[in-house]
């Protein structure tokens, strides 16, 4: 317990190890006391968590169904496809990464590390993604996971050279919008080229949940920004239709909504005509994301101050330019990080449509794979639990991270 | 001065020349609160009013009733010949012919300052983008900060980022300037590199309205001085005679609290 006369100074760790530990961790009896109960407990349940990870755990139950766990039943003739479809988005965020480091060169605001620093941000910012995708490695069994991730590593690389290069040299217009299109439509492209070997309503295993919280990603930004802007509206029509939407849909709980997506929908529509099941699930998420997103980018709006719309009006800038060259701009860049986290949310989400809709994702795999045969009745179930939140988490953890860097490259907060 | 000029500028309604902004019989309320009561009032071709006036006497909107940042409820307001109403096509034409200057700067955060400056040019009136640069350069170059072309306006200092707002205003190439107090949100010293702006500003010839209390401004630049005060324009006349013999006693007190 603290007494009344301390100079309440938080101490750091350089300060000397020993009188940091005494003045936080011992600094009266019952300090002592709950450190050293605490720090029992915390031992040992860390004891048991590294035993089971590295000791107990039979891990072979990932190791043979890595393929069902991460893609489901894809037909192993199509594979490449996969392969080649990672190698060309490493590419992709390569170049995306390298576009704002140009960008941010041609700013003065670049942050040059050298040496041990540079290694160390990269280190922090790759090291999980890397630790990954070796983790995965070591479960593989076969050559050719090893060379998709050399093909990975090298495409990033390259991309990341390449959009600088492209970011740092002045181009001709036309072949500004025409790489920009092309950065565009890639993902969509890839789609196409996978979906056109297997269709989308056979896609399983962690792919689906990748590809689910993706497409729900991008098709509910533009839904919730239309939304936040028909909030807006001055027609009451638009506006009360916008509210009653968003407020619906944020009054039912997503599960609800799957479940309704599965049973309700063949009421309606004859089966013939009515999607597939992963299609709905999409169609679900981005609807229900996009209520979210309207509120989180109306309070971008608001955040925007009244005086930058009238600068634009006195500008003589049509009310749409108003909006989308100086409010949307700024609102957007303010709601970042709650806009990520929205996203993180759907990621994690997406587990729901597994059960909800009867989808082999991730965890609907996880969970079947501990009913094989050599493994039924053997209580596998935590292993296989361990390594879908692991990957789950790496996913929302790298987004979460990149988001904050995102935010500072941005200067959000920064007036 | 000569006797018939004396008049024409103790009488609002008057204007030295050709009027460019014509106000008759302007009424403007918030709500039931009146903000403007029967304007009348002519600004001739290059000339400089000053409005003065106690706070919430209605400057403010009276200028911001000339480019329909607020819109009037009676009376005609007519610009270059342009009478604003209800007519969007009509409002984009005055807001194109009217630059403005507010007291917060209002430049765009998330745009460079030669952005700032360009924007306008390339979305109103459809300028390439390297002519438009171009002209952009001139007008920092006009308000004498070209050296932070790059920069953002949150790395500039107050009186900078109010230059750059009087250069985003020019590249318009306006016909007419309003300010709405542009030196009030700013430290003593750097308010006079802005005024010092303004002045040039208006020995170059242009038609400027000014909301603001420097009378050092006033009194080098101005043709007239208008004083308000509770929606209405209480005594209109050449800064010597505002500052030598007002003549109503309501001008006078103000003018006593303020020098």
């Amino acid at each position: 317990m603290t007494t009344v006369t301390d100079t309440r100074r938080t101490l750091r760790p350089r300060d000397g190890l020993l009188i940091w530990v005494r003045q936080n961790l011992f600094r009266s009896r019952l300090d002592a006391l709950l450190t050293l109960a605490l720090g029992a407990i915390g031992l040992y349940l860390m004891f048991r968590l590294l035993r089971f990870v590295f000791i107990n755990a039979r891990w072979e139950i990932i190791q043979v169904n890595l393929k069902l766990l991460l893609v489901g039943r894809w037909p192993v003739v199509h594979l490449l496809r996969i392969a080649v479809s990672v190698i060309a988005l490493a590419f992709w965020g390569g170049i995306f990464v390298g576009l704002i480091r140009a960008r941010q060169v041609r700013r003065g605001s670049a942050l040059d590390l050298i040496g041990w620093h540079r290694i160390g941000d990269l280190g922090r910012r790759f090291g999980l993604l890397i630790a990954t995708v070796l983790l995965l490695l070591a479960l593989a069994t076969s050559a050719g996971p090893w060379l998709v991730a050399v093909g990975l590593f090298a495409a990033a690389l390259l991309g990341r050279v390449v959009g600088s290069r492209l970011g740092s040299v002045p181009l001709p217009t036309a072949l500004v919008r025409l790489s920009t299109l092309a950065l565009v439509i890639t993902p969509f492209v890839l789609f196409l080229y996978l979906v056109n070997a297997v269709p989308f309503a056979e896609w399983e295993g962690f792919l689906f949940n990748l590809a689910a919280a993706g497409a729900g990603i991008i098709l509910c930004f533009p839904l919730g920004v239309l939304l936040a802007l028909g909030r807006r509206s001055k027609l009451p029509l638009l506006r009360s239709l916008s509210v009653a939407y968003i407020e619906f849909v944020r009054g039912a709980p997503l599960y609800v909504l799957l479940l309704m997506a599965n049973v309700s929908l063949e009421f309606f529509v004859p089966p013939w005509i009515a999607p597939s099941k992963p299609l709905r699930a999409v169609v679900t998420f981005t609807l229900f994301t996009a209520a979210y997103v309207a509120e989180i980018v109306r309070g971008g709006l608001q955040s925007v101050p009244y005086g930058q719309e009238e600068a634009a009006k006195a500008l003589g800038l049509s009310p749409y330019r108003q909006m989308t060259r100086i409010v949307l701009p700024q609102a957007l860049r303010n709601v970042i990080p709650a806009q990520i986290g929205q996203f993180i949310s759907l990621f994690k989400d997406t587990t729901l449509a597994g059960l909800a809709l009867g989808i082999l994702d991730l965890l609907v795999a996880g969970q079947a794979i501990t009913q094989q045969d050599s493994y039924r009745g053997q209580g596998l179930i935590i292993e296989s639990l361990l390594f879908v939140a692991f990957l789950f988490w790496v996913g929302s953890f790298t987004m979460s991270r990149e988001s904050q860097r995102l935010e500072r490259k941005l200067g959000v907060g920064v007036r | 001065m000569s006797e018939s000029l004396e008049s024409v500028f103790a009488d609002a309604t008057q204007a030295v020349g050709d009027a460019i902004i014509e106000l008759e019989g302007v009424d403007k309320y918030f709500g039931s609160f009146q903000a403007l009561k029967g304007i009348d009032m002519k600004v001739g071709r290059q000339e400089v009013v000053v409005v003065i006036g106690p706070s919430g006497g209605g400057k403010s909107t009276l200028i911001r009733c000339i480019n329909r940042l607020e819109k009037h409820d009676r009376g005609r307001v007519v610009v270059d010949g342009i009478e604003l109403s209800d007519d969007v096509r009509n409002i984009q034409e005055v807001r194109r012919e009217t630059g403005m200057v507010f007291q917060s700067f209002n430049l765009f955060p998330h745009l460079s300052v030669i952005d700032n400056v360009t924007l306008a040019p390339r979305l109103v009136r459809r300028m390439p983008k390297n002519e438009a640069d171009d002209l952009g350069m001139q007008m920092l170059d006009r308000v004498k900060i070209p050296e932070q072309a790059r920069k953002y306006p949150g790395q500039l200092s107050g009186g900078q980022q109010q230059r750059v707002a009087i250069a985003r205003a020019l590249a318009m190439q306006p016909k007419v300037m309003l300010f709405d107090e542009p030196t009030s949100a700013l430290d003593p010293e750097m308010i006079k590199e802005v005024l010092e702006v303004m002045v040039e500003l208006a020995q170059g010839g242009m038609t400027m309205i000014v909301v603001s209390h420097e009378m050092g401004f006033a009194r080098a630049v101005a043709d007239r001085v208008v004083f308000m005060a509770d929606g209405q324009i209480v005594e209109v006349g050449t800064p010597e005679h505002f500052f030598t013999n007002p003549r109503e006693d309501r001008t006078k007190l103000f003018l006593s609290q303020i020098l």
